[in-house]
């Protein structure tokens, strides 16, 4: 796994063969059913599909919540489950942002501290933490805003408190899940714009789970999960060159715009396919 | 960041109003030991402040308890002249005979609308177990009449008000708490007594308060018969040397004179207070006093501990029992709160997990929730007793050291009490974060 470990350190995400099967017997559910993945840092990803696909068993799985029934995972470089029991939760604090459909902030924490919390508890405090904390704050232009409470906040300044948070510890990569499904157009895109400006500055792999497919045109990489396995991959880098947008098309609308030759960067293989990455 | 202090300061009204609740039940739980403490003191009060070493009171022969449990908790009586053969012992310093007597008088200053409501509640609580209008509001006052030489050990330890007993006759002092002003006139026995002065803190193990007489005044009052009843004893005793007339004329004066002193009220009294001299082995005098008086002796912690074990007993190992019960009850209120706060942020702690946080900081934060409740609630109820203390009918001692203990007590109680909210907290599973799909 050491020639693997030099070459997970081009990216943020690889994972290999992901399998994850619930249950069994009778019951035996097989959520992820071979997905492979490599992320590099600045890239930003929407991983799409219907209810019942894998989304959020892939964004657990990502986000180390969900250990994977077979398959190699490597963050950042970091083989974490071929060695030793992992410390998912040092990993989780140091290398990985969260953002929700809706911005769960800790209630009783005023919007700095929320920003504060990943520093808390990776052990960072006093003023170095006040300082990233207001450097962050002032980054998503909520910085007037930091003495107040998450109930006196609109959705979508708390939805910017919840992206600083999830900043907070500068990680490596940052899982979404469904960020903008609550917003209207106008802020869902506000939001996809920070967050490309996130991944583009800080060469932070982003990658969100969505069913909105208004975002289509911003993304680097879009993957259709479908029954476990991914159905299709697109990549959006021609977007640049080309300098078309696909504000409102669907993925296969996209896949048959931007990628008119078959087998080009939209593909609907799983296992098969060449593991997608962003060029 | 302190995650506790944060969410109880978010939700402090829910918080505090909760945290009241303990501190109630908390209240109680000192109240009770206060209760038991002032028994305790009530107790050991009159015994103390006499400063006596030995007690001595009657015994009975072969009687393998030896003796009375003394003046205060039984019968005890014993000729006043002992005490002159008692006092004239090697290593006693002083021997002071002692009369007790439980009086009461009709003169109970009118009750306080809370004594009031005290009684009714008491009256409605028995009012299925005994005959209505038993716990009518008491239009007496009782107390304990303690008759001593004054000059000897046994008198009042302190004048509050007025002056001590001067006169050998038909003054008393009384303890503050019996209400009497200094001055008033009581009828005790078939005598007017004036109350000159007022000491204080001088209770019973009975709570009743202490009047001090005169020694004589106390055996009047004890044994004194009612005037008519005295005359026909007297007349009935004499009657029996009426049959010396035919042989011995010149004998029946003097001898029914003598005979009808055994119906005299200054022959007996019920106990003697013994003073040593330093160094003195209270033993080896006890000793002496049984071998050569026939009589019982106590040593003043022994003479504590019968009023204690031997009458309240009881009621402290049931007051104490009770205590337990409600520190386990507000332990398990504690518990349930805190089980309640936290499945109320159950979404909040997946929320912590999913962020990397560790297992330590999520049982911190409802392990600091449950201290911080357990112990400011220990230390208001504790506050709240002291406010209340004084308006007991009866004597409640509660002191910081029993709040200090209260809080010890409380702070194992609360973590113990965490444990089932600290489980629910690490089950929880930071995948209920993200949504399905």
């Amino acid at each position: 796994m050491s020639a693997k470990r030099a070459e997970g350190r081009r990216y943020a995400i690889e994972a290999e063969h992901l399998v994850k099967v619930y249950g069994g017997g009778r019951t035996r559910v097989e959520a992820l059913k071979g997905v492979d993945l490599a992320v590099r840092p600045g890239d930003l990803w929407a991983i799409m599909g219907p209810s019942g696909s894998g989304k959020t068993t892939l964004l657990t799985i990502l986000g180390l919540v969900t250990e994977p029934t077979e398959g190699h995972l490597l963050i950042d470089g970091e083989d974490i489950y071929g060695g030793r029991q992992p410390d998912l939760a040092r990993l989780r604090r140091e290398k990985i942002g969260f953002i929700f459909q809706s911005p769960n902030l800790i209630p009783f924490l005023n919007a700095k501290e929320n920003v504060l919390l990943p520093l808390s508890l990776a052990g960072v405090r006093g003023r170095p933490a006040d300082e990233r904390a207001a450097e962050l704050l002032d980054y998503l232009e909520v910085a007037e805003r930091a003495e107040l409470y998450p109930n006196q906040l609109s959705g979508g300044e708390q939805q910017r408190i919840a992206i600083a948070r999830a900043l907070a510890n500068n990680p490596k990569i940052i899982l979404a899940d469904e960020p903008t499904a609550s917003l209207d157009t106008d802020r869902a895109l506000s939001v996809m714009h920070l967050l490309r400006r996130v991944s583009t500055e800080n060469g932070t792999a982003v990658l969100f789970v969505t069913h909105d497919d208004r975002l289509i045109g911003e993304v680097d990489r879009m993957i259709q999960l479908v029954d476990g396995r991914i159905a299709s991959s697109a990549s959006h880098h021609v977007r640049s060159d080309t300098g078309s947008a696909a504000e409102g098309a669907t993925l296969s609308e996209f896949c048959w715009r931007e990628c008119p030759a078959a087998g080009g960067c939209c593909t609907t293989s799983s296992r098969s396919a060449p593991l997608p990455q962003s060029s | 960041m302190n995650l506790a202090i944060r969410d109880v300061s978010y939700k402090r009204f829910k918080f505090f109003s909760s945290t009241i609740g303990v501190s109630l039940l908390i209240m109680v739980v000192v109240a009770i030991g206060g209760i038991v403490r002032g028994i305790i003191s009530d107790s050991s009060t009159i015994i103390e402040t006499t400063g006596a070493d030995l007690w001595v009171v009657q015994a009975y022969g072969a009687h393998p308890q030896g003796g009375t449990l003394g003046q205060f908790v039984e019968i005890s009586r014993i000729p006043l002249r002992v005490y002159r053969a008692i006092e004239a012992m090697p290593g006693v310093a002083q021997a002071s005979p002692l009369a007790t007597a439980w009086q009461h008088v009709q003169t109970m200053p009118r009750p306080s609308p809370l004594m009031k409501f005290m009684y009714m509640n008491a009256l409605i609580n028995t009012a299925t177990m005994v005959k209505p209008g038993w716990m009518a509001l008491p239009q007496n006052q009782r107390f304990i009449v303690i008759g001593y030489q004054p000059g000897k050990i046994g008198g009042p330890p302190v004048i509050a008000a007025g002056r001590g007993i001067e006169a050998s006759h038909y003054e008393i002092v009384a303890d503050v708490s019996t209400g009497f002003e200094v001055g008033q006139i009581l009828r005790l026995g078939n005598f007017d007594y004036t109350v000159v002065g007022l000491t204080r803190n001088m209770v019973g193990f009975t709570a009743d308060p202490v009047v001090y007489a005169t020694l004589l005044d106390a055996q009047n009052i004890l044994f004194q018969l009612e005037p008519n009843l005295l005359r026909n004893e007297r007349s009935y005793v004499a009657q029996r040397f009426t049959n010396l007339a035919a042989t011995q004329p010149r004998l029946v004066a003097p001898l029914a004179e003598e005979a009808a002193k055994t119906v005299e009220n200054t022959l007996y009294i019920n106990a003697i207070a013994v003073k040593l001299l330093p160094g003195v082995s209270a033993k080896e005098v006890a000793d002496r006093i049984t071998r050569w008086q026939h009589l019982q002796v106590y040593t003043a912690p022994e003479q504590v501990n019968i009023q204690l074990m031997g009458s309240n007993r009881l009621i402290l190992l049931q007051l104490n029992l009770f205590r337990v019960i409600l520190v386990l009850i507000a332990g398990v209120v504690i518990g349930m709160i805190i089980y309640t706060f936290t499945l109320d942020k159950l979404h909040e702690i997946a929320m912590l997990k999913l962020l990397g946080a560790q297992g330590r900081v999520i049982y911190q934060m409802i392990l600091q929730e449950a201290l911080f409740m357990g112990i400011v609630g220990t230390l208001v109820g504790g506050a709240l007793e002291l406010l209340i203390e004084p308006y007991f009918p009866r004597r409640v001692i509660a002191t910081y050291g029993d709040i200090a203990q209260m809080v010890a007590a409380m702070t194992v109680v609360a973590t113990l009490a965490s444990v089932l909210a600290v489980r629910r907290a690490m089950r929880v599973d930071p995948r209920s974060v993200l949504g399905t799909g």
